[in-house]
Formats: structure tokens, sequence, C-alpha cells
């Protein structure tokens, strides 16, 4: 069965052109003169260097991974973000760690290396939504470039540190020795 | 200008009539390349946007957005200047000065401002004096020359969508060129003359004796041709990126493109004063008898540069024509109305208004 369009009938002032072209001009007109009082700045374009979007909570922007009031870092090397990835960019060695684990039975894992390659990332989220641990969030830095394709990968260490200038935080480079097991930290 | 005018006795007559052709001729040419920014930028405002405005002088000095058009300018000046291998070589260097130069001298016999007596000599401000015996059929006359640049353009280019383009066009300014001499034989009947001088000599100062009033529908005919004539939105049919690459001159690039482009703009120029002498008065200042040398020259720019913003402001608000429609509308709308119009005109004058 056919769409029956209804056809829109045209008065015969709107058949003259004249009119309708007027009408046209008299509102491109007024949009002209509007903007023509308005402040660059105050115009509907965002002037990207200078001016930047409020990015919306939950954005998915660059990694960040996730640390402990100490420093240590929140990963615990399960290996499911590798898993979850659909662009396949992320990579991981796990590692154990602390002395406590011989003395009091505990095992510990983090990753000794843990890279992204954010050529190959499409920003989906999916690492963010199967760690167990909360260990690595996309967040709202989206000017992720570089002038060549090695500085795009990002380590453990660049991660760890995405967004320590933003939170005010000191940059690490490495891991804390551990004196506690982590399992009595509170998340 | 009295001593302005006392330095010209010094000198011979060809040099004031140097210095006339240098003046209109840079000042299009300026006016043109400047009309080029007020496109970008007038179409930006009219779609919310903001338009070039990263150019700048030093890193520093943008204003308002200006600085790109010496940026165009050098980025034009220093680009490869490529020709199509199975181009006809000649032509295709030959077409943009053949779109360029018609769209400029057209410019020629319009009086830009009132003629001034200095000792015993007229002295006329336009490039041509009037009673030369071209009169306005000589912008009419060069406005028909411009398609052949296009034309050539698409010819000599050697590709299939160029053709396409310069076809389209030359079809267009054939339907329209009719309709439009028409209602300038009109004026011509009107006035009893076909001299610019003439034409703006008799609508007189008041507003309502100008011919728009007179000839309303003259005017609309007159000016919605001009439109397919200088080759613009809505009637831009050598050009048209959806169906036929960029038209006409798809191979052009560097200078010559930005000649192309220029060309436009110079035609744009010459059609608004065009408009102006013809409809409203030319130089003629509203209420003023005699009006200064220098208000009535800045009367008629005032004019022409409302016509030319018309004429982005046109573009930027309606929406193209499809093939058939531009053909439907010049030669069932355009002709008849002209065509009416000169009969109604010359009813009028044999009732003896
Ligand atoms: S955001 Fe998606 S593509 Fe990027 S690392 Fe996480 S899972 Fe992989
Ligand atoms: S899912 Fe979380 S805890 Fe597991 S390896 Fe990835 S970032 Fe580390």
């Amino acid at each position: 069965m056919g769409v029956i369009v209804k056809k829109v009938e045209l008065s015969w002032l709107d058949r003259t052109y004249v009119w309708p072209v007027m009408k046209g001009m008299s509102i491109t007109f007024g949009h002209f003169i509007r903007n023509l009082f308005t402040t660059t700045p105050n115009r509907y374009t965002i002037q990207y260097p200078e001016m930047k979007k409020e990015i919306p909570e939950g954005y998915r922007g660059l990694h960040e991974l996730k640390r402990f009031e100490d420093g240590a870092i929140k990963c615990v090397a399960c290996f499911m973000c590798q898993e979850a990835c659909p662009a396949r960019c992320i990579s991981i060695e796990a590692e154990e760690f602390s002395d406590l684990n011989i003395t009091q039975g505990f095992e510990e894992k983090r990753p000794a290396k843990f890279s992204i390659d954010m050529l190959r990332c499409i920003y989906c989220g999916m690492c963010e939504e199967a760690c167990p641990k909360d260990a690595i969030w996309l967040r709202n830095d989206y000017e992720v470039a570089a002038y060549d394709r090695l500085s795009m990968k990002y380590g453990k260490w660049d991660l760890m540190n995405t967004y320590a200038e933003a939170d005010g935080k000191e940059r690490l480079s490495q891991d804390p020795t551990p004196s506690v097991p982590r399992r009595t930290i509170v998340m | 200008m009295d001593k302005l005018a006392s330095l010209l006795h010094m000198t011979p007559a060809i040099f004031w009539m140097v210095v006339k052709v240098v003046i209109v001729f840079s000042a299009i040419m300026l006016l043109a390349s400047v009309w080029t920014w007020v496109e970008r930028r007038g179409s930006a405002m009219i779609q919310d946007r903001i338009g070039p405005n990263r150019a700048a002088i030093f890193g520093k000095i943008r204003i308002i957005g200006l600085a790109q058009l010496l940026a165009d300018g050098i980025k034009f000046f220093f680009k490869e200047d490529l020709v199509p291998e199975d181009a006809n070589k000649g032509l295709f260097w030959l077409a943009p000065f053949l779109a360029f130069v018609p769209a400029l001298i057209g410019f020629a016999v319009i009086p830009f401002g009132r003629s001034f007596e200095s000792g015993g000599v007229t002295y006329y401000l336009s490039v041509l004096d009037p009673g030369n015996g071209m009169g306005l059929l000589y912008p009419m006359a060069i406005g028909g020359m411009a398609v052949y640049g296009v034309l050539l353009a698409a010819w000599s280019s050697n590709n299939k969508w160029s053709i396409l383009g310069g076809m389209r066009a030359s079809a267009a300014m054939v339907s329209y060129e009719i309709g439009m001499s028409l209602a300038v034989v009109t004026i011509f009947m009107t006035t009893g003359g076909y001299d610019p001088a003439e034409v703006i000599k008799t609508q007189g100062h008041l507003p309502w004796a100008w011919n728009i009033v007179r000839q309303p529908i003259g005017f609309i005919v007159f000016f919605t041709c001009m439109f397919a004539e200088t080759n613009r939105l809505p009637f831009d049919f050598a050009e048209g990126e959806s169906e036929i690459v960029a038209g006409f001159n798809t191979e052009y690039g560097s200078m010559k493109f930005s000649l192309l482009a220029l060309a436009e703009y110079s035609h744009l120029m010459t059609a608004s004063a065009l408009v102006a002498t013809l409809y409203f008065g030319g130089w003629q200042v509203p209420f003023v008898q005699n009006p200064t040398v220098m208000l009535s020259v800045a009367s008629f720019l005032l004019k022409m540069l409302f016509f030319a913003w018309v004429f982005v402001w046109i573009r930027w608000t309606l929406p193209r024509f499809r093939y058939d429609q531009l053909m439907h509308l010049g030669w069932k709308v355009m002709l008849p109305l002209s065509m009416a119009n000169l009969v109604f005109h010359a009813w009028r004058m044999s009732q003896g208004h």
C-alpha cells in the first residue's frame, strides 16, 4: 500500500516566488544581524583551541589506571580487560609482588607491563566495564595525539599518570613498597 | 575637488583617461577580492557560523578575517599549476582571461559619479565618456561574452563533467539573456536613449521617479536574469558539486582558478553597478538636487555595494534550482513577463504618459 503524501497547497501569493523569497531573505537577514551583534565567543561555534566544550560525566576519553592512596596500582592483572577489548589493543604482563606473599601466604598480582595502543583503541569503554577492580577508567581527555606511532603506545606509567596533573596528584614512576596486604584496605 | 581639477588642466587629456582606468579597474578588482571575504563571512553569519577567522599576519593581526584574503592569494600563487594531459593548452590558458576581462570591462561605460565642469572642460566620471555611441548596449554585449570564458574553460580542460557544466551555463545564459535584454529595452524605450548618463538623468533625484518604481516587473526580471548571467546561486549551473564534480573549473588550480573566481566576483560587481544604474538612479542622491561629486560617488558606491550584498544574501537564502526548473522559469516565466512589461510600457507611452 502506498503512502499518500499530502501535497502542500500553495496560495497564489506563495506561487509568485517573489513573496516567499522575501520571507526567506528576512529570515536570513535576521540571523545575519543577530550574529553581527554577537561577539564571537557567544556564538554557537566553539572556537576550539581557545574554548573547550564542557565534557559530560561518563565521557569515554583517554584511560587512566587508578591507584590507591599510597600510590599502588589498583589493577590486579586479571586480564579481564584484555579479553574484553574488541580492538585487542591492551597487552598486560603480570607479576607477583610483596614479601607478604611468602610470610603470610597472600598472593598479590599486579601488572609488570600494561600497555594500550591508543591508535587501535576505539574508546568503547569495554575495558572499564570488564574490570572487576574498577582499576581502569575512561575519562574526559580527548586530545590524544602524537607525532609518531610509538608514542601512541601508552605504557603502565603513562596510563597511571594520564590525569595526574588534572587531579593535582604527583606523577608516579615506581610502585611503592607494600607494608600491609592490599586486601585489608577498603577500596 | 577644485584643486584636483586645476591639476587636471595642466595634464593632457590622456592622463585623466589613464587615471580613470586605473582607479576604476583596480577598485573593481579590489572590491571583487574583498567580496570573497564578504561572501564567506556573511554566509557564515547567515548560517550561525563564524567563518574564516584564523589566518593572521605574523600570527597576531587577524583584522576580522581579512588576513584570509592575503593567505588565499599567497596560497594560490605558490600552488602547482597543473594542466591536464589532454587539455587544449592554449585555450586552457586563455579561458580564465576570457572570463575575467569581459567581467571587468563591462564596467567601462557606467558613470560612477556626477560629471563636473572645470575650466570649460567637462570631466565625466566614467571610463568612457557619454556619447560614445555604445551606451548600455556595451555592457550587455560584453556580459554575453563572459560565457565564452566559462565554456572555453570547460571545453579545453577535456573533462566530461566540465563540459557538462559549461554547456549548462551557456544554456542558462542564452535563455536568460533574452528576458534580460527585453527588460533593458523597456528602459531604453521610456528613457528615449541608451546612454547610461541619459538613463540616470531621466530618473532624477526623487526615489519615486526611479525605474524601480516605474517598472517593478522589469526590475524583478532583470535582477533574476542577472543571477543567471553571473552564474551565481540559485542559478549556478556552471558548477554543482553534487552532480558534476566541481563544474567548469574542475581541472583548474592555482592562479588560474583564482582568476576564474575573481571573474565571478567582478561580474557580480558589474552586475550590481548595472542594476543600480538602470533601476536605482545611478549616482543620484535621493532628495538632493545637485549633489557634490563626492556625494554622488558615495551614493553610487553605496547602491552598488548594497546590490552586491543582495547577491550574496540571496545566494545563502535560496536553494538551487533544478535544471528543468531553471529552463521553465527562464522561458515560461521571465520571457513572457518581460515581454508583457515591454508591451505595457509601449502602450502607456502611446497613451502619452
Ligand atoms: S576502550 Fe575499548 S578498545 Fe580501548 S582499550 Fe578499552 S576495551 Fe579496548
Ligand atoms: S580488568 Fe582491571 S584489574 Fe583486570 S587487568 Fe584489566 S585493569 Fe587490571
